[in-house]
């Protein structure tokens, strides 16, 4: 009951995020981080990753985190994202899916493999959203591109890939509903309806910012980038209008 | 003179050509001097070099690299305001679940009791929980940009990703 306790949290926060702003709420609601994240919190586990490693640790006490796995995952291991009681590592090589086995143990189930290039992943229940960047990859071997790819993640055991767009150095991304928000650094960010995964529709495109990510909260949209943190309203995906801006720097 | 012009040419060859990018994602170096371990909640202070944001409950959790989280009032997005400044020396990334956050203080895990704003009290720490971000040199493991470390500008305790412009090294 508790696991489902939490794991609803999760998902509350995930979908609807908490719009109190009355002050950080003590239970057990779990903040949003952006498509790079390293760190994330499902149920009574924090997870991380390294360049190498997924590592573990108990929350059950939450004031004393204890170290519980570090998983071997390969060289270049970027960003982490939970879903459904998986976790998705976005490597340079290729996307990882790892279940959460009832004790928080991550188990390896299946990978997605692309050529080397830098990229995060998010995902919903059907599909995951890869970008991969060669722009300013140092790691990046010949023949890669700027491309967001989709995978179908239906049957997890074999994700297969049914979409590729090129688009321009893309770094971050964020999913709301059907809603894909996909940051492309000094070139801006590009907003999809991806209801259609074989025909990405272009709704908006924010072309004057700076956009390295994303986190979507139910209508409202962050981006940081090296310049500025900025805030737009996208409850009208025709009309996204800005509603803030805090400048980095100078 | 000739054959030795074609030798320094061929060398040359053997140079792999590297596009130095605009704007890249890589490591920096971490310049510190004293106590790293001391984490301390600030006033405000300017947003010099950011990574990440992380969100919960009308707050921004804004990443300064390698020197802590900026907390901003985001009750009214229209109008975002400062509120204060958490110390972490080596930060890249953190969690939130309650009251509690979670950060990297270099290669060290610390649970931080956020639930006055304004005064936060360190929980409890893992010590080298993430071996891989400590020492003066980049990571073994690592393939990438980075900055070229400045020796006028400290000691350097470790490395951090950032996002880079125009960075002179790599590996």
């Amino acid at each position: 009951m508790l696991r489902f306790l939490s794991f609803f949290f999760i998902l509350f926060a995930l979908a609807s995020c908490a719009k109190d702003s009355s002050g950080l709420s003590p239970g057990q609601s779990t903040g949003l981080g952006g498509s790079l994240a390293r760190f994330t919190i499902v149920g009574n586990f924090l997870y991380t990753v390294d360049n190498t490693t997924l590592h573990s640790f108990d929350i059950s006490d939450p004031a004393h985190p204890a170290q519980r796995h570090s998983i071997d995952v390969g060289q270049g291991v970027e960003t982490i994202f939970p879903l459904n009681g998986l976790l998705f590592l976005g490597t340079q090589s290729g996307m990882h899916i790892f279940q959460l086995l009832p004790d928080g143990t991550p188990k390896f189930l299946s990978r997605y493999d692309h050529i080397i290039s830098c990229d995060p992943v998010v995902a919903n229940a059907q599909y995951a959203y890869v970008t991969l960047r060669v722009s300013g990859c140092r790691q990046a071997v010949a023949g890669a591109a700027d491309l967001l790819e989709i995978i179908d993640i239906a049957n997890i055991q074999q994700p297969a890939i049914v979409a590729s767009y090129d688009l321009e150095s893309p770094y971050g991304l964020g999913l709301d509903g059907q809603t894909l928000f996909v940051c492309l650094g000094a070139a801006g960010l590009k907003v999809f309806n991806a209801s259609d995964p074989q025909n990405l529709q272009q709704v908006a495109y924010l072309s004057d910012i700076n956009a390295v990510d994303v986190i979507p909260i139910d209508g409202l949209l962050l981006v940081v980038g090296p310049d500025s943190i900025q805030q737009y309203d996208y409850t009208d995906l025709g009309n996204i209008k800005k509603v803030s801006e805090i400048a980095i720097g100078a | 003179m000739l054959l030795f012009a074609l030798a320094l040419a061929q060398q040359g060859c053997v140079w792999e050509k590297v596009d130095i990018p605009e704007q890249v994602a890589g490591l920096a170096p971490i310049y510190f001097e004293g106590d790293w371990k001391a984490i301390a909640s600030e006033p405000p202070r300017p947003i010099e070099r950011l990574y990440k944001l992380y969100y919960k409950d009308g707050y921004i959790f804004a990443g300064e690299s390698q020197q802590g989280i900026h907390i901003i009032d985001n009750s009214d997005p229209a109008r975002p305001v400062k509120r204060g400044f958490i110390r972490i020396i080596g930060n890249s990334d953190i969690a939130i679940r309650g009251n509690v956050l979670y950060a990297n203080n270099l290669t060290d895990l610390v649970a931080l009791d956020i639930s006055a704003i304004d005064s936060v009290r360190l929980l409890s720490r893992v010590e080298n929980a993430f071996p891989s971000l400590s020492g003066s040199d980049v990571p073994d493991d690592y393939v990438g940009f980075f900055e070229c470390p400045d020796p006028n500008m400290g000691v350097v305790v470790g490395w951090s990703e950032q996002i880079l412009k125009e960075p002179q090294c790599w590996r």
